[in-house]
């Protein structure tokens, strides 16, 4: 019999197991043998990873290692959504590697870690804990970020991505430490409780600010957004699918949690600032998206638009704020993740395809995939029966609710500015294509992990698009995360 | 004779429209025999019809006879019918429109006999019968309408038979257009109908103005004008009568048929139908007749110069519409009808002598390029002579009865208007004999100005005659087939001499008692007009008006002696002093020779600011400068903002990291200073 | 027959979708895409045919429903229905398909699977916006039908400019969309339902909003968006370039039909008031319009350039005949929608099919061709003459009602737009002239590219005579369509104002026979 600290903790254990498994197996096979097999063992882990949170939903609300950590519907949730954005991932990059670089291995070792990380950070009730969650998963991508060894672009993205990285981070530890300084405690519960007795009511608000900030640089809002295309760019597609969904599904969870549950009281104050984040990144996502001709800074930029899209749900009320939020993230994430799992399905380890141009007549060659690929973008774009478009929908009617009309307008108005850019890619993928490229074009055939990956991303988005009746009920049930049982 | 079953008058349209679809979906198919035998049918049996509905009909009320009540329209608090009415009126249009109509379809199968597309012509031919007939049985003003567009349709089509000619498709589609000009009057004036009476059908309009004595001018003048307007472009008149003279371009029957007896005069008849309304206006009425002088008078001098036989013929319909105008305007309407009546029968006749001509010189229509054809064409020319002189107005043939009804109207209209309108129609009959004896003089007398060998012409290839002639007015539309000059077959002279003893008897029927008759063709109108503001001469003290009427037509005749001996003079015995005057009066000549450049004004005035409106302001001003510029430039905007947004992203890792702090400054200031800023404005 | 009544809309609007997966995954062998694309449309074209045909004329109203839960929170109902507004433009959307699909038989030569598979989910969202009763379900349909259109345009458009005009057309339509759906939310946020029966009987009873403001913006919001579908004068800027890159097919249900039917059902349904207020203005914008698309069309010499002004000239038309509230101009302006849909679908086919054999659609380059093609000049002539609104033909009985209604309320602007009827005949007919008349221009024989092709083939003209007799047929036997359109547009239209002067309710006198007594009577009623 499990103690109920291990079973409050049990994915994270899973995949930590797991992913030290595919450490110790890396080395021990030869050098020419194909590391798809460690793969697999990774994607087993994350199923178990799966399963394990899902078996944490019989089990009451409840914290773990001395209210560390909290397992809630709210965790479960974002456990849900980061094992299935991992699995994708590994299952579209299953052979990516391939006789490109050597210790492929660590790849799916460092994937798993991240995955600890970001989960660690859902269900923790404490600051500190999240810092190290925090850390641990932005390590592992900064390293994954590098991974197309021999590349100056991956090498390049790499060192900026940990340079401001740790620069951002550090802004986070300053909010825990003031805020530490202020109610004398970094647990959510009794930051909640000290607030009002708090000293220096400024240095509570400063602190939510510095955290703001680290998480804002997470989750690519602007102003914090610079780096994120130079390091999508280099980066390799399916680490980029990763890091641009999982970590910040992380991130944001973390700031509803931090919001609601440490700083409720103050929501007049902070709300304030996500307005201006979220105005921010919408307008700078999707105007800098305009002109952008290569395709992954594009997603990029676009990615930074759509947290926008999902900060105006923290200026709702709680409940449907963070509904809204849960049910976006998990559109967004099967989107996008889906759209770079094609894109690596059809560019290849060594990228040959950058531009939107480059794309063109895709459609003749790789019908299925760009009619996927076609669909995520759409999906983005906010046509409706996509996932997509529920999540502008929820985000949108919540922030209405909260009486947020003008920001309601801005947003739809940069749904407007955005269809352009998706439209743009879209209609190139179906141009007829210049007959030198066609070779280039037919690629290497799709692998069944692959295959199945992207369809779970289709199914999801269809599905997500067509009866969001679930996840919604999912999210509605995450979003009660004050319910804490001592 | 048992009286005709209503039902059966549907058949009257029915038939041709019934001609019109076997030979326009089939014509192409069939034999020539075939063609015309289905086109005569079609147009002879509603005929008989019309003869057998006049000879039985039996009312005493306008309208009084309606059938069909097929709903077209229907909407609530609305509704249209399928409903055909006949009353004197009717039947006096049924009259000419079947009879004239049956005539020219027999003169066109010899006349067109050489042509391509004689199929299309008859399906045509029948087309317009249908619609004509249509508009005269209408009995609501929406189904009047539909017979209205239907006419220009049909005369859209005829007119642009010769379609690779560029001038008769030009004709055709001017036609159309000046007509819709009209058309866009008689809708507005139904839709003041619907306004106030509720209703389209002649019965009830009618009938609530007749139930209203109180209603004068005030909104029916309103509708009258528009109706007016409506009238002027279907009947040729001032100031859209510039369609006809070009419609000429159509083949001669058609022109007989459409552009002289029947099709123009629909403006007349739509205005007598509507006497109701018209007597509660004197405004629109004086308007009519004003219109009508101007017009006759005005067609009437451009006609004296003209040299294309065609052309002065149409100048002088364009007159003798003024004169039916003129005669509704002073309240006259069964005087116009009568006028319509007789005008149908010498104008056709007029016009169809023409085509026998041009036939005979192989598509010459220049007067000026005929002469001395009075022995070579026999038949032709007696009959044409007969014409002549109908319409000039000789005493005892049919234009002299209903001129002379026409001018009396006018004379003895109170008012100084009316003398004014009698005189004003009284040059206008002396015009006319004039231009008209000169067509006959320069057609008939005098030396032959063409040259035989010309005869050696095409089988109806219009183009090559064309393109062989020198052409300033001339168009040879005409079917060149040359056996040398000769006299028409006898298809196309037995509707001549008909039409020829109908212009000399026609006008017997409408003798004014003053001069012995019974002037029975009033009596049989009085029914329809017997609420006409004119008062009838029936009705009046016999002895004065007489003499002054017997004292009117004798001055009318003199005119008309006149116009013979002047035109005699000029182009009979001294040809050299018409050019003395034609050389003393050049300005007045070059006027009259260019129809006042009327055509020229309308394109400067109207028709190119139009263009150069629609291009230059809306199209490349408005359409392509403000909206298009507008989307385009907004468009750049936001990518010339996204293009200053891009330059942060500068890939040097220090102003990223700047970036990263001047982002948190702002936020932290945001934090710590949000109220104070809030307070600052 | 409950049975099939009840699901017969799910079955319109879903057979086009189902047919285009089906052939999505069909290989494309010789005409294999044509023939499937045929068969689905003509098989939804059947179905919509079942609608006229057991509508309940006497009780009118809403007909045909099917309304389940799709979503309890927010409330999203699976909501269809049918009534006198929507039921003959669902048949005409119908209708148009199989028209489209033979259109487009040789005209789109290769990728012909992207292209039909997109034309079928084009036909889905456009019968799905017609048939949705809840807002929710509308506004998804409506943003759905953006995107085939777009992605047909921008990838089968005929000159390079095509992406330009797809983006323009995209842009437009979807950022105004946009405030629609900003309005929309509002409404939900402030009555909990998204259900259009709910909503128009709560703006009925004025419980929607007691801001006269927010109702103001929101109904603005909503007019915008359709005004600009439409397009009504000055939203068209995406107009002209849409049609002259869109194919055949997809430009025949470009422009009008969605639009309009939006404005009836839902402007007009959830703001009545509003409608009214702003009515003015779209009347004066729609006068404006028709002689506006007339004059500028007059100056062009590109056909579908032409065709685009002349469809903005005619779709002013309707908007004017809508904003007029009489019952004869919501009527007309229906009206005109169905042959707008006919009479200019005829239009643009028989241009494609010049297009398909000279490769110009620039009438400078066309000439005499009356005398080479007699079948086609025949057709295009009916065609113009249905569209310049002679009597007889379907134009007519449109154009009359419209105006007549409009006149009744708005008589000078009413003048202003009866003034289209001259230009209407004046550029059509020109149009006829330069393509038709007149000797052959010399350029054509090199124009027509070695292959040549005289006149109609027997598929052309499969195509164009069923659409020549619809025109014919509904301007003589109109009743039977105006009957069920009567019975929503009485509901729309205010109250006939007691006309003006000698308004009398006539009695029948003995000199004067009556023929159309019953008019009278209900004249009397007024």
């Amino acid at each position: 019999m499990l103690s109920m600290n291990v079973i409050r903790l049990l994915p994270e254990i899973i995949l930590t197991l797991s992913g030290v498994m595919v450490m110790l197996e890396e080395p021990m096979l030869p050098a020419t043998r194909s590391r798809k097999s460690l793969g697999w063992f990774a994607i087993f882990g994350t199923l178990a990873a799966g399963a394990a949170s899902l078996w944490q939903l019989h089990f009451p609300v409840g914290t773990a290692f001395y209210g560390m950590v909290q397992v809630d519907a709210f965790s479960v949730f974002f456990h849900l959504l980061i094992c299935a954005v991992v699995l994708v991932t590994l299952l579209t990059s299953l052979d990516y590697f391939e006789g490109f670089a050597t210790h492929a291995g660590e790849y799916f070792a460092l994937v798993l870690f991240g995955a600890t990380g970001m989960m660690l950070m859902t269900c923790s009730v404490e600051l500190l804990m999240v810092f190290i969650g925090l850390e641990i998963s932005s390590i592992s991508t900064y390293i994954m970020a590098g991974m197309r060894k021999g590349q100056g672009a991956s090498a390049e993205a790499a060192l900026k991505y940990f340079l401001l990285g740790s620069f951002a981070t550090a802004f986070f530890l300053y909010g825990v430490a003031l805020i530490f300084g202020a109610t004398g405690s970094t647990g959510f519960a009794a930051i909640a409780a000290g607030i009002p007795t708090a000293k220096a009511p400024l240095l509570v608000v400063t602190s939510f600010a510095l955290m703001l900030i680290g998480l804002g640089f997470k989750v690519s809002a602007a102003p914090f957004q610079v780096w994120t295309p130079d390091v999508y760019q280099g980066a390799p597609s399916p680490v980029v699918g990763l890091m641009s969904t999982a970590p910040k599904a992380a991130a944001f969870a973390v700031l509803l949690r931090v919001a609601y549950t440490a700083f409720p009281t103050l929501q007049h104050r902070w709300s304030i600032l996500i307005w201006i984040l979220a105005v921010l990144s919408m307008f700078v996502g999707n105007l800098c998206a305009l002109l952008q001709r290569d395709v992954k800074r594009m997603l990029a930029y676009s990615s930074i638009a759509h947290a926008g899209y999902i900060l105006v749900a923290y200026t709702a009320y709680q409940a449907d704020g963070i509904a809204a939020v849960c049910f976006y993230t998990a559109a967004y994430a099967a989107m996008n993740v889906g759209a770079f799992a094609v894109i690596t399905q059809v560019s290849g380890v060594k990228e040959s395809l950058s531009n939107i141009e480059d794309y063109a007549g895709i459609a003749q060659q790789r019908p299925m995939l760009s009619a996927a690929l076609a669909l995520f973008l759409l999906s983005m774009i906010g046509i409706p029966f996509t996932a997509g478009f529920f999540g502008k929908f929820y985000v949108f009617t919540a922030a209405l609710h909260a009486g947020h009309l003008w920001l309601v307008v801005l947003g739809l108005i940069n749904s407007g500015i955005a269809c352009y850019y998706y439209l743009r890619f879209l209609i190139s993928l179906y141009s007829p294509a210049p007959s030198s490229r066609a070779e280039l074009l037919r690629g290497k055939p799709l692998s069944f992990a692959a295959a199945a990956g992207i369809t779970l991303c289709v199914l999801a988005t269809l599905a997500v698009g067509i009866f969001p009746g679930h996840v919604l009920h999912l999210a509605s049930r995450a979003s009660d995360i004050t319910a804490i049982t001592h | 004779m048992t009286p005709m079953s209503p039902h059966l008058i549907w058949f009257i349209p029915l038939l041709p429209f019934a001609g019109f679809v076997v030979n326009g979906l089939l014509g192409r198919r069939l034999s020539k025999n075939v063609v015309t035998g289905v086109a005569l049918f079609c147009t002879a049996l509603p005929m008989l019809l019309a003869l057998w509905l006049t000879a039985t009909f039996r009312a005493e009320h306008l309208l009084s006879l309606v059938t069909g009540h097929h709903i077209w329209i229907q909407i609530s608090g609305f509704q249209v019918l399928f409903a055909l009415a006949v009353d004197h009126l009717t039947l006096v249009m049924l009259a000419v429109v079947t009879g004239v109509g049956f005539l020219i379809h027999i003169y066109s199968a010899g006349y067109m006999a050489h042509e391509e597309g004689y199929w299309r012509f008859f399906a045509y031919l029948n087309l317009f019968m249908f619609f004509m007939l249509t508009l005269v049985l209408a009995a609501n003003f929406l189904l009047l309408f539909v017979g209205w567009e239907g006419v220009g349709l049909a005369s859209y089509l005829l007119i642009g038979f010769y379609f690779k000619k560029d001038s008769a498709a030009n004709a055709g589609k001017k036609a159309f257009i000046v007509n819709r000009i009209g058309d866009f009057g008689f809708l507005l004036a139904m839709f003041m109908m619907i306004a106030h009476f509720g209703s389209l059908s002649f019965g009830s309009v009618f009938a609530q103005v007749a139930m209203h004595p109180q209603l004068q001018g005030g909104f029916l003048t309103a509708i009258c004008l528009l109706l007016v307007l409506g009238a002027t472009g279907k009947s040729a008149q001032i100031p859209l009568y510039i369609w006809l003279p070009d419609a000429m371009e159509g083949p001669t029957p058609v022109s007989a048929l459409i552009h002289a007896a029947t099709m123009v005069t629909a403006g007349i008849y739509m205005i007598a139908r509507c006497h109701v309304l018209f007597d509660r206006s004197a405004l629109a009425l004086g308007v009519v007749a004003l219109i009508g002088a101007l017009t006759a008078i005005f067609a009437a001098t451009i006609g004296m110069v003209q040299t294309d036989i065609k052309r002065v013929l149409a100048y002088s319909t364009v007159s003798q519409l003024g004169y039916m105008f003129l005669a509704c305007g002073v309240g006259a309407y069964s005087a116009a009808i009568f006028h319509l009546l007789t005008h149908a029968f010498f104008k056709a006749l007029l016009f169809l002598a023409a085509g026998s001509v041009i036939h005979a010189l192989s598509g010459e229509q220049d007067m000026r390029n005929m002469g001395g054809l009075r022995h070579r064409i026999p038949v032709t020319f007696w009959t044409m002579t007969a014409g002549v002189f109908a319409i000039a107005g000789f005493p005892g043939l049919s234009g002299f009865f209903s001129k002379d009804e026409i001018l009396y109207h006018a004379f003895t209209m109170p008012g100084p208007m009316g003398k004014l309108l009698w005189a004003v129609g009284l040059l206008t009959a002396f015009l006319t004999a004039f231009y008209m004896f000169r067509l006959w003089y320069l057609t008939f007398f005098g030396a032959q100005r063409f040259e035989d060998h010309l005869a050696d012409g095409h089988h109806g290839d219009a183009a090559l005659v064309h393109a062989r002639k020198d052409t300033h007015a001339t168009v040879v539309a005409e079917p060149a087939h040359g056996h040398g000059v000769h006299e028409s077959s006898w298809v196309m002279l037995a509707p001549l001499v008909l039409l020829a003893i109908l212009a000399v008897s026609g006008g017997w029927i409408g003798i004014p008692m003053a001069l012995g008759g019974t002037n029975h063709f009033e009596h049989f109108m009085y029914p329809v007009f017997s609420t006409s503001v004119v008062p009838h001469r029936m009705l009046q003290a016999p002895a004065v008006s007489y003499t002054l009427e017997r004292t009117l037509a004798a001055i009318s005749v003199l005119a008309a002696v006149l116009g013979l001996l002047l035109a005699d003079y000029f182009y009979r015995r001294r040809p050299d002093a018409l050019a003395k005057l034609v050389h003393n009066t050049r300005g007045l000549h070059v006027t009259l020779v260019n129809k006042y450049w009327v055509d020229e004004i309308y394109a400067k005035l109207i028709i190119m600011p139009l263009m150069m409106l629609g291009r230059y302001a809306l199209f490349y001003g408005i359409d392509l400068a403000v909206i298009g510029g507008g989307t385009a430039l907004s468009a750049a905007g936001v990518r010339g903002t996204g293009g200053l947004l891009r330059r942060i992203q500068s890939g040097n890792i220090r102003s990223y990291a700047g970036w990263l702090a001047a982002g948190a400054a702002i936020i932290l200031a945001v934090t710590i200073f949000g109220r104070a800023i809030l307070h600052i404005f | 027959m409950m049975l099939v009544n009840n699901h017969i809309l799910t079955l319109i609007v879903f057979v086009p979708l189902v047919g285009a997966a089906l052939l999505a995954l069909l290989p494309v062998r010789g005409r294999s895409m044509q023939w499937g694309a045929l068969a689905v449309t003509l098989l939804t074209f059947l179905l919509t045919l079942h609608l006229p045909a057991h509508y309940d004329y006497i009780a009118g109203g809403m007909q045909f429903e099917s309304n389940h839960l799709w979503l309890a929170s927010p409330a999203i109902r699976y909501h269809l229905g049918v009534d006198g507004l929507s039921m003959w433009l669902i048949v005409l959307i119908g209708l148009l398909a199989p028209f489209g699909v033979l259109a487009s038989w040789r005209a789109i030569g290769d990728r012909t699977k992207e292209f039909y598979v997109l034309f079928l989910v084009q036909q889905t969202a456009m019968l799905g916006v017609f048939v949705a009763l809840d807002l929710f379900l509308f506004y998804g349909f409506w943003e759905l039908s953006l995107v085939p259109m777009t992605l047909l345009i921008a990838i089968f458009g005929r000159t390079e400019s095509r992406r330009r005009a797809a983006m323009k057309y995209f842009l437009y339509t979807f950022i105004t969309s946009a405030l629609l759906l900003v309005a929309i939310l509002w409404l939900y946020a402030r009555t909990g339902t998204f259900d259009y029966t709910v909503l128009a009987q709560m703006a009925a009873a004025h419980q929607i909003s007691t801001s006269a403001k927010a109702l103001w913006l929101a109904s603005l919001a909503f007019l915008l968006a359709f005004a600009t579908k439409v397009p009504v004068f000055p939203l068209h800027g995406w107009l002209s370039d849409a049609i002259s890159e869109a194919p055949t097919a997809a430009a025949m249900v470009l422009v009008g039909e969605l639009g309009l039917y939006a404005i009836l059902r839902f402007s007009l349904g959830i703001f009545p008031a509003e409608s009214h207020r702003i009515a003015p203005l779209m009347i004066a914008l729609t006068a404006i319009g028709v002689v506006y698309g007339a004059l500028i069309a007059l100056a062009q010499t590109d056909i579908k350039r032409l065709i685009a002004y002349a469809s903005l000239s005619h779709v002013s038309f309707c908007v004017l005949g809508i904003f007029s509230f009489t019952i004869a101009g919501i009527n007309g302006s229906i009206y005109q929608v169905i042959n707008h849909g006919i009479s200019g679908g005829a239009l643009l086919l028989l241009a494609g099919m010049l297009y398909e054999r000279y490769q110009t659609y620039d009438m400078r380059d066309y000439g005499g061709l009356a005398q080479t093609m007699p079948w086609m000049v025949t057709l295009f002539v009916i065609t113009t003459l249905a569209l310049i609104g002679l009597p007889m033909f379907n134009g007519f009985i449109g154009e009359f009602l419209v105006l007549s209604g409009a006149f009744q309320t708005h008589p000078r602007w009413t003048i202003l737009a009866t003034v289209g009827v001259i230009l209407g005949a004046a550029y059509m007919l020109w149009m006829v002239q330069r393509i038709f008349y007149g000797n052959v221009a010399p350029k054509l024989s090199t124009l027509s590219a070695g292959i040549d092709m005289p006149d109609l083939s027997d598929r052309e003209q499969i195509t164009l005579w069923p659409l020549a007799v619809l025109m014919l047929i509904l301007g003589v036997f109109s009743p039977y369509f105006l009957r069920a359109i009567d019975t929503s547009a009485v509901l729309l239209a205010d109250k006939p104002p007691a006309a003006a002067a000698p308004h009398v309710v006539v009695l029948s006198s003995a000199t004067y026979a009556l023929p159309d007594s019953s008019t009278d009577s209900a004249q009397g009623g007024k």
